[in-house]
């Protein structure tokens, strides 16, 4: 990127057109008199209404396998409370808020408030729990920054000679809380303008998993966590009757309070001093970015032109931290990165109707990731063991041209056809073993309508990518030139695709979708060979009344990879066939069998499997079978004591077993050279109970309407 | 870097400028007599019930808004249905000249959506027009429904129903065992996509997957002292976001994921066998976390030692 300012020439110039362009208000206006239309029926909200809930969870089994995202990790009692509500007066003041899972960490709500076509804003929190494992148990003592070995640890060449081991362990939970806090304001200047603005701050605090190793030996490590990431997001924007625009500017602030994690060698040093460990954690960041969005509908067969530009810099500029923790080492060679990476987006979109039956459309976009980051040249130590030279960071980056579009001609009004296709143009920076690959796909479908609500579509392409001449000498040292990265290399691809829908009647709907497609990888000698992907699902629901609805689907997927390598100086390679299986099945139903009483019912079973066979020498091997299995059923009975009280049980019985070849039975001294931490393959076992009392209260205007 | 043909720029500019300009400012075909005699309190004569009337709980019936149908001088139902006087001199039966909305309605999916783009074009729906579902005939109120007081859409808890009623492939990732928090009811699938159309590919939220994927996970958004080149192009390298039988949404389990790219000398290209699991000789180059054992900032290292990404 040579300068930036023709990019924000542009920029500025479409947001000056777009204020020319601006069109007389009164243009939107009907020409009907509608001075009579009193719209004294209309049942607006007048005053208040909300409703409370309050009650408890209850819940025996519960694990971090079952809490992920739900926050019910561990057996116990939980209080379950929420509430929504909203008011209005005759001068367009409203407010709303919601609130749900109280009691919870998954715990979100949000209040916002305003005046009615003059501006508005709203205040929201979310909380966001993902417990990963319970199943870790480490050595490792303190907290944040410093990982540190009993007072009582002996260093051993293997863990398996490590005597302190087993009475050091102590239970360790991964997992983190994201808590996220947004305030966004909107005013709406004229029905035409709009200044907005938000404001997002996210926290995320807990322990992660991560790893350090001394040379050939290595130990998991549990990970300070603690971001916090602000960001803000405002402009203006305009739209009129034929033309819209967006000037945007956001930026995000991402800062990490532990830059570094320290942790002690718990092996024999392999050199004299190598004690400890220093891993760098991920650097402070800033993205910045101005952007100017749009459409304008040309008077010409029915176009809509669409438009974006999109400049950004990512910058990151975190002191460096020594190069070693080895008594005297050397000095880095600079004080920071100073990096910067100047991000570019522009695009078009054009979709007219030259002909009544013929819709077209296509988009031209172009990414351009320049990283200008001054390469440096930096002498590193190996795994704080010993020297291993000077190498050059590498610097990446992209300039991406995506061409895509259609086009779709109705034969009839039963009977469509369509083409289209894409066509990728990624150029990469120097330095990389392609300079250049290319990605065209093409497709066509048909899509016939019998009858009304009954509509079939099959679609089916090929694509092809290719790439410039491999450069081997770009390699990383000691890589095999024979590899050929998978995300560069020339890969062959059919496809197709098959969806039916039917609304046999407003009770009745049915769906299908089945998809095939196969890449292949002929020109790599070695790496990823071939990967195939079938999938196939349906979902029937049923309303025969109000008060009755129930619903059945089903889906089956199928992936499968095939991969090829080398051992050293063999001739003959190794062969990795990775097949993997998924099914879900579901099945439920509402009930409502008395005005009083709704009844709710849902069962799941969604079983995967994963099949690893590998080939060496002409032998092939199987690994265990790896499989999940998550059988799940609820029941929710809601019973309306009076009109504004309502009770509600809930129960939920969640059955999860997993079976992980690469995790069942590795304890921290099962590998040798392997620290581990332990963890195991999800299990749990839980039922749920829940009784909420809901109170609902205020004016409920939409549910009495007045009648004329 | 920079091959983007600025005449694409210079062309939108010109259109934007002479053809905004040259637009007549003439309205739909309105008469008077093809509207109802009083809106909405005479359509409200006769369809009034719960399902006409969640509206009311609805931004498109705020009486003191400008913009909306129900504002001050807006055609109230008819705004969205259409002229309604032919309809009402019949006594109602098949409303002639207006608009119903549904996937049994007579109107074509572009007549139905017309009705919405009106208002909607210029703002939430500005990239409509060459976005994927507009391409596959998709109509606004296939997903909106607009008479519910909550719109199910736009609720993250009952979004991914009204999403996975056609994208069923992404029903069944909602069930892998590593998947993001959507049946939780923690995200949406508008949590990433913009399902009005966007510039980006798979009509992402954000510019690129990285700029989608980081706005969440800015931990790994660099740059970095040592970079690692998949992940500075696409995330969707070695992740799959809807969902995986692998751990953290792996596309492939570690160490074979790393070894589509890398079978240099040395352990990058041992053939990892189930001699390598427990009860053989385990392998620290398969279990636990594979490569990730040593390599554990794959994502990225901002240490002076980190090159091979194990700092």
């Amino acid at each position: 990127m040579k300068t930036l300012s023709w990019q924000i020439h542009t920029i500025l110039t479409l947001a000056l057109a777009a204020v020319l362009a601006v069109e007389p208000a009164a243009a939107d206006t009907p020409t009907t008199d509608t001075s009579g239309w009193k719209c004294t029926q209309c049942p607006f909200l007048d005053g208040y209404e909300s409703e409370v809930e309050a009650g408890v969870l209850s819940a025996s089994g519960a694990n971090a396998s079952y809490g992920r995202y739900t926050g019910i990790d561990h057996s116990g009692t939980y209080a379950d409370a929420g509430g929504s509500g909203q008011m209005r007066s005759d001068d367009g003041s409203y407010a709303s808020y919601g609130l749900e899972r109280l009691g919870l960490a998954s715990r979100d709500g949000y209040v916002e408030g305003g005046r009615e076509g003059r501006y508005d804003l709203r205040l929201s929190y979310d909380g966001q729990p993902t417990r990963l494992y319970d199943t870790a148990v480490t050595p490792f003592q303190g907290a944040g920054a410093s990982l540190s070995l009993p007072a009582s640890w002996v260093a051993a060449g293997s863990t398996t000679a490590m005597t302190q081991l087993k009475s050091s362990l102590a239970p360790v939970d991964i997992g983190d809380n994201r808590r996220t806090v947004a305030l966004l304001g909107r005013f709406f200047v004229s029905p035409s303008w709009t200044v907005f603005g938000e404001f997002r701050r996210q926290e995320k605090d807990g322990t992660g998993l991560t790893s350090g190793s001394f040379l050939t030996e290595a130990v998991q490590l549990p990970q300070p966590i603690d971001y916090i990431t602000d960001s803000f997001e405002g402009g203006v924007a305009w739209s009129g009757r034929r033309a819209s625009f967006r000037l945007t500017y956001s930026g995000s602030w991402f800062e990490d309070n532990s830059d570094t994690l320290t942790f002690a060698n718990p092996y024999l040093p392999i050199v004299p001093g190598s004690t400890e460990g220093r891993l760098a954690l991920p650097p402070n960041n800033t993205l910045q970015q101005l952007a100017a969005a749009g459409n304008v509908q040309l008077p010409w067969f029915a176009t809509t032109l669409s438009y974006t530009a999109s400049l950004g810099t990512l910058k990151q500029n975190v002191d460096f931290l020594p190069d070693s923790t080895l008594p005297g080492s050397a000095v880095p060679p600079s004080g920071s990165l100073d990096g910067d990476v100047h991000l570019s987006h522009y695009a078009l979109g054009l979709a007219s109707r030259p002909l009544p039956n013929l819709n077209v459309r296509g988009n031209a976009t172009y990414d351009g990731r320049d990283d200008q980051t001054t390469p440096i040249a930096i002498a590193y130590i190996v795994t704080d063991t010993f020297p291993g030279g000077t190498a050059v960071t590498p610097r990446y980056g992209e300039d991406r041209v995506r061409l895509d579009g259609g086009a779709d001609y109705a034969l009839a009004r039963w009977a469509r056809i369509g083409v289209g296709g894409t066509f990728d143009d990624n150029h990469y920076s120097p330095g990389q073993v392609v300079t250049n690959t290319q990605d065209a796909e093409s497709w066509g479908r048909g899509t016939i309508t019998p009858i009304a609500a009954l509509s079939f579509t099959l679609k089916f392409g090929n694509g092809l990518r290719k790439a410039s001449s491999f450069d081997a000498a770009a390699l990383p040292p000691a890589e095999n030139p024979l590899v050929r990265d998978f995300n560069y290399a020339p890969r062959d691809r059919v496809f197709s695709t098959l969806t039916g829908s039917w609304v046999a009647s407003p009770a009745l709907t049915w769906t299908v979708e089945g998809f095939l497609a196969k890449d292949d990888y002929r020109s790599s000698p070695l790496g990823l060979q071939s990967s195939h992907e079938q999938r196939t699902s349906t979902t029937l629901t049923w309303t025969p009344r109000d008060t009755l609805s129930a619903y059945i689907d089903a889906g089956y997927q199928r992936l499968f990879m095939l991969q090829n390598g080398y051992t050293g100086a063999d001739t003959t390679p190794w062969l990795v066939a990775d097949t993997e299986r998924f099914w879900n099945m579901s099945i439920g139903a509402q009930w409502v069998p008395q005005e009083r009483w709704t009844l709710k019912l849902d069962y799941l079973l969604a079983p995967s499997y994963d099949d690893t066979d590998s080939t060496l020498g002409g032998l092939q091997q199987a690994f265990p079978q790896n499989w999940t299995k998550l059988d799940s059923a609820r029941l929710d009975v809601a019973y309306r004591w009076t009109a504004a009280l309502q009770i509600h049980f809930r129960y939920a019985h969640e059955e999860y077993n997993s079976r992980d070849w690469s995790l069942d039975g590795v304890g921290p001294s099962t590998v040798p050279n392997l620290l581990a931490l332990g963890l195991q393959p999800y299990h749990d076992n839980v039922n749920l109970f829940g009784l909420t009392v809901h109170y609902q209260f205020g004016n409920a205007g939409a549910d009495a309407p007045k009648s004329k | 870097m920079q091959r983007f043909p600025r005449a694409c720029v210079g062309g939108a500019f010109a259109l934007l400028l002479g053809g905004a300009h040259a637009f007549s400012a003439d309205g739909p075909p309105n008469t008077d007599s093809a509207y109802s005699p009083q809106g909405a309190d005479t359509c409200l004569g006769c369809h009034n019930n719960a399902t006409v009337t969640g509206l009311f709980r609805t931004k498109h019936a705020r009486p003191n808004d400008p913009r909306g149908p129900f504002g001050h001088g807006g055609l109230q139902c008819e705004a969205c249905h259409g002229p309604g006087g032919a309809h009402v001199k019949a006594g109602g039966g098949p409303p002639a000249g207006m608009v119903v909305f549904g996937p049994k309605s007579p109107a074509t999916v572009a007549q139905q959506n017309a009705n919405c783009l009106g208002c909607h074009q210029s703002n939430a729906a500005h990239d409509w027009a060459s976005s994927a579902h507009a391409g596959s005939n998709v109509a606004c109120a296939s997903c909106h429904t607009l008479h519910a007081a909550k719109d199910p859409v736009l609720s993250a808890v009952t979004q991914i129903e009204v999403c996975t009623a056609c994208h069923q492939a992404q029903h069944t990732d909602l069930f892998k065992p590593s998947h993001h928090p959507l049946r939780e009811g923690k995200m949406a699938c508008t949590s990433c996509h913009s399902p009005h159309g966007s510039t980006a590919p798979a009509q992402l939220v954000k510019n690129t997957v990285n700029e989608t994927c980081t706005t969440c996970h800015a931990e790994y958004r660099g740059p970095f002292l040592w970079e690692h080149q998949p992940v500075t192009e696409d995330c969707s390298n070695c992740h799959e976001p809807h969902g995986s039988a692998q751990p953290a949404l792996l596309k492939m389990r570690t160490p074979f994921l790393c070894q589509t790219c890398h079978e240099g000398a040395g352990h990058p290209s041992i053939a990892n066998t189930p001699q390598g699991l427990p009860g053989g000789m385990p392998s620290a180059y398969l279990l636990a976390g594979g490569c990730i054992n040593c390599h554990s900032q794959v994502h990225g290292s901002n240490h002076p030692s980190g090159r091979a990404l194990m700092r």
